[in-house]
């Protein structure tokens, strides 16, 4: 099974995952898998694929950001079928479910810059997360029958990382557009 | 577009399931019109939001008649804005509605923001 975790940036998606792989890892399982009922699923951290085999094709000067070379992605993918994909791309990929994890904007820019991104980075990713754009595009390629909207604002890592695993393990029911942070925008 | 004074902005945000709209004069420093949201009924989200959008459109454009605007340039934000179906039509519902009720739509720019860190996706990647 493919899961795929995305989430506007600073929404927790490697937080979380850590905090998931850190169970899995006290129940001694290597670090990096997770063993959910009879599945074990490999653990992709895909920022860090694009950025070890260089997977992109320019870099967005403006936003000092690299643009991902959407079908080298897709190839280095291909057959990796047990895997959980972490990365605000991994919706454009194909996969069994999807969580799209969620943060009330300025929450979200204050996660951004408390992480030393720059100010022009928290806003627009603020920005994105209050008109849902990933979200929408989760839906749009998957379906709502795939979506798990995980709300973070005021929860742990550790009650993300149980929300993921509920998702994992099939225990969660999808769900999508139950937030509305359009409130940030007016 | 022989009278600048009579055009205006209409900023349309568009998200998941709700469409807000604010009209400002053409430097954008004058709020002339402003809209509190047309949210979509969750049962029944893909007929409702762009009803809801429309509605909401209706209501700033008598608005913005009314303040003597003739003419709206148009920027939009969000997953419906880049004019191809997505979860979020609100933007084009909005566009439409101003049109009817007699406002000329001059420029439509798509100014969606994009998620990004170190990385992001290509433009027209998003959307779908
Ligand atoms: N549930 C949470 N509550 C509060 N802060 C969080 C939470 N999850 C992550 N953070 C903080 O927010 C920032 C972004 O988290 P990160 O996991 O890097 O997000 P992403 O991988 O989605 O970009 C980090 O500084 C992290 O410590
Ligand atoms: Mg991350």
């Amino acid at each position: 099974m493919r899961v795929a975790v995305t989430g506007t940036p600073g929404t927790g998606k490697t937080t979380a995952t850590d905090a998931l792989a850190a169970r899995a890892a006290a129940d001694d399982s290597p670090s990096d898998r997770l063993s959910v009922g009879d599945s074990t699923l490999k653990i992709v951290h895909l920022n860090e694929v694009l950025e070890d085999e260089a997977l992109y094709t320019e870099v967005d000067e403006d936003r000092q950001s690299k643009v991902a070379d959407m079908d080298a992605l897709e190839a280095w993918l291909e057959g990796r079928d047990d895997v959980l994909i972490e990365s605000h791309l991994a919706h454009h990929f194909a996969a069994d479910r999807v969580a799209v994890l969620r943060c009330e904007p300025e929450t979200l820019e204050t996660r951004l810059t408390d992480r030393g991104e720059t100010a022009a980075k928290a806003s627009e990713n603020a920005e994105s997360e209050a008109l849902d754009v990933i979200l929408g595009e989760a839906v749009d390629r998957h379906g709502l029958e795939s979506v798990y909207e995980i709300d973070t604002t005021n929860r742990t890592p550790e009650e993300v990382a149980s929300a993921l695993e509920a998702v994992v393990t099939g225990e969660r029911e999808p769900s999508a557009g139950e937030v509305d942070f359009v409130g940030y925008l007016a | 577009m022989a009278d600048d004074d009579k055009w205006g902005v209409a900023h349309v945000h568009a998200s998941f399931n709700n469409t807000i709209m604010t009209v400002t004069d053409l430097t954008g420093a004058e709020t002339i019109a402003k809209s509190s949201g047309g949210t979509a009924v969750k049962q029944n989200r893909d007929e409702a939001s762009p009803y809801a959008a429309m509605q909401m459109a209706e209501g700033v454009a008598e608005e913005v008649k009314a303040a003597g605007i003739t003419g709206l340039h148009v920027r939009v934000r969000g997953p419906g804005g880049n004019l191809q179906k997505s979860p979020g039509p609100g933007a084009q519902a909005t566009i439409r509605a101003l049109a009817r009720s007699g406002i000329e739509i001059g420029r439509i720019e798509d100014v969606t923001p994009i998620p990004h860190d170190g990385s992001r996706a290509p433009k027209g990647k998003g959307g779908y």
